[in-house]
């Protein structure tokens, strides 16, 4: 069975007027296996988020391949992100729509059968806790209330992988845990999931397999286990420290 | 191309457009109300104004005219003039005591029956700077005219010779238009610049919202996941911003429609004539179909400029420039002789505005409307091209350019590159 997820040998190289070309993402190699939690667990600017939206198609690779249950990032696009739902921190919703209209668009844009948005949109609306406030324009609510919205925005149209792009930043502690929470619930449906976060804690808690992504390159990709095997150490924090203060090779096609 | 994604991306933009003040205030009440009660408050206060200064005695001395002379009388008798007197009249002129000193240099001629030697020079020194003094001026020369003309006639009456055995010749006038022409003349030339300058800022907020905007909201991410392809975003987002430039323009175009036809109408019945104003009938479709290239036009030129930004301040500044290119055309065209040649067909926007104003008149000149619509129509297609061909440079699309579209246009020529 072909992963749902699949990047060989992924590269994104970046121009700047004065830094010249800048290496974002250099020649990594992962897969995701189906109904799993990936962990991207890296740094600030190790190259997490430029993977994240290559993978959804949001800017295109410079080298190498990455295809989403089977559809090439490039060519495929369209049919990458009709599969997909893509959420992250830094990622708004439309203020001036309330909360059913926001889920309702994206359920339609992305395809989801016409005949079924109204039923799918009011048992998304009944799973998030958002009927209270589902006919209030988004930027009348609060933080904690945009951020279900926008959850339940990624997945109106039901798509097979998620990914959370360091979905807990800015978010106080309580609001950290239902995004877990959200993510969890999203696995025991059966969705893939590829996650990314500099938190250790959460990579910890949720991922079934972290990769540390470091200077754009994967450092080691295993289970937690196999990586507190790997290194003799037991927190992901040490873990991590072992593999960015020591890149020997990097583990990029486990 | 997908019909049913660009109107559910449509319908969302439109939707959301709705309920943002900005945009409701700038596309649908700015032309719908502030434009006529700008005109309103315009004429108002040029009539209140015009109305002073025509009450406003004019203060004028006369210097070396008798005064039992019959042209002195006349003068105390208007009460638009009042005869002062000064012993430093120029000073007083330039100090703006005075407005006119008026001097009759008698020649050396017997005297006429009026006082006056039968050839007289009268000089008027008057300080042109001031509108008081300039209208004191007209005045006094509009009276020794009269008064010389009454007086000659008078004279050859007493020799036995008519009017018209002395007038060598006269003009006579005849205007063949008639009123409802001549109402038409001023709906063209001012209609045309109001329905442009609406057209431009009914797309202006939208075009900025749906580009600039969508970066300073953090949404252009979520626009980039969309199960959809980018043109049919690009198409949506178009398409909205052309409607509410043509809402915008249509909306004033009737506003301003019946507030100059209630203002119109007063001056001509006082000029003894009961005309309706109104455009005819046959030249709405030409008006609409010009409103909607423009509006095609200027939406499609706002959103290109607006993509450079990165938040809605940088868009007004991207977008204004082109703002005021949309303007000049305006400047010329209550130019005296202003004929809709072929040249002007070519040149874009100024043909519209050339077209609008003769549609309004009720001329139509076929082959002129014929190149108007294929100019603009190329023009639109250059770019849209132009806006297509923008959305394969990554760094422009998401949003991680900074600079203006000139800027970027340089730094594609200074590094020759194909698209990153």
């Amino acid at each position: 069975m072909t992963a749902p997820i699949s990047v060989r040998d992924l590269s994104k190289t970046f121009y700047d007027e004065g830094r010249g070309e800048i290496p974002a993402v250099n020649s990594i190699s992962f897969e995701c296996h189906e109904g799993e939690v990936f962990g991207l667990l890296g740094a600030n600017g190790a190259g997490k988020t430029t993977t994240l939206r290559m993978l959804s198609t949001i800017i295109t690779p410079s080298s190498g391949a990455a295809s989403v249950l089977g559809h090439d990032v490039v060519t495929e696009a369209e049919g990458v992100r009709k599969n997909l739902g893509f959420y992250s921190a830094s990622t708004a919703l439309y203020p001036r729509l309330t909360a059913r209209e926001t889920i309702e668009f994206f359920a339609r844009i992305n395809q989801y059968p016409a005949d079924y948005v109204t039923g799918r949109v009011n048992s998304l609306i009944d799973r998030f806790g958002i009927s209270k406030y589902a006919n209030s324009r988004v930027d009348r609510l609060s933080s904690g209330m945009k951020q279900k919205v926008s959850i339940a925005r990624t997945i109106a149209h039901d798509p097979r992988i998620v990914i959370f792009d360091e979905p807990t930043v800015g978010l106080d502690v309580l609001n950290a845990l239902e995004v877990q929470e959200s993510i969890r619930q999203l696995r025991s449906e059966g969705k893939t999931i590829i996650f990314s976060t500099h938190i250790m804690s959460e990579a910890e808690k949720l991922c079934d397999r972290i990769a540390i992504i470091h200077g754009g390159r994967i450092l080691a990709c295993d289970t937690l286990a196999n990586l507190r095997a790997a290194t003799s150490e037991h927190y992901l924090e040490d873990i991590f420290v072992h593999y960015v203060k020591d890149p020997v090779d990097p583990v990029n096609r486990k | 191309m997908n019909l049913r994604d660009i109107r559910i991306l449509y319908l969302r933009e439109l939707r959301s457009a709705l309920r943002d003040r900005t945009i409701v205030t700038g596309s649908i009440l700015v032309p719908l109300l502030l434009y006529p009660m700008i005109l309103w408050l315009a004429y108002a206060g040029f009539t209140f104004v015009s109305g002073q200064s025509a009450d406003l005695k004019s203060r004028v001395m006369f210097k070396d005219i008798p005064l039992a002379n019959a042209f002195v009388k006349q003068l105390q008798t208007d009460p638009r003039i009042e005869l002062q007197t000064s012993s430093v009249p120029q000073h007083d002129i330039r100090n703006g005591t005075l407005d006119a000193l008026v001097e009759f240099i008698p020649s050396d001629s017997p005297s006429g029956p009026s006082g006056l030697g039968a050839n007289f020079k009268a000089k008027i020194t008057y300080d042109e700077s001031r509108d008081r003094s300039d209208t004191a001026e007209s005045r006094i020369e509009q009276k020794i005219v009269e008064y010389r003309t009454k007086d000659l006639e008078r004279r050859a009456g007493q020799l036995g010779i008519s009017t018209a055995a002395y007038q060598d010749f006269w003009v006579d006038t005849a205007n063949v238009s008639s009123n409802r022409e001549m109402a038409r003349f001023f709906l063209g030339l001012m209609l045309p610049t109001f329905l442009l300058v609406m057209l431009a800022t009914g797309a202006m907020h939208p075009a900025i919202d749906s580009t600039a905007g969508e970066r300073e909201n953090s949404t252009w991410e979520t626009v980039m996941t969309l199960a959809t392809r980018r043109s049919n975003v690009l198409i949506a987002k178009y398409l909205y911003v052309a409607t509410m430039s043509f809402m915008a323009g249509l909306l004033n175009l009737i506003a301003m429609m019946f507030s100059l036809r209630a203002m119109l109408t007063p001056i001509f019945r006082r000029n003894g004539s009961d005309v309706s104003i109104s455009i005819p009938l046959q030249s709405i479709p030409i008006i609409l179909l010009g409103a909607l290239l423009m509006a095609l036009l200027v939406s499609a030129v706002m959103m290109i400029l607006a993509s450079f930004a990165r938040t809605f301040k940088e868009g007004q500044s991207m977008v204004s420039p082109f703002y005021v290119v949309i303007m000049i055309p305006l400047m010329f065209l209550s130019a005296p002789g202003l004929e809709f040649t072929t040249k002007l067909a070519l040149i874009p926007i100024m043909n519209v505005t050339m077209m609008f104003r003769e549609a309004i008149q009720g001329t139509y000149h076929w082959p002129m409307i014929g190149i108007t619509v294929s100019v603009e129509l190329v023009c639109i297609a250059a770019a849209m091209f132009t806006a297509t061909s923008l959305l394969r440079y990554e760094d422009l699309v998401t949003g991680t350019h900074s600079g203006s579209f000139l800027k970027f246009v340089l730094a594609g020529i200074k590094r020759r590159g194909s698209p990153r």
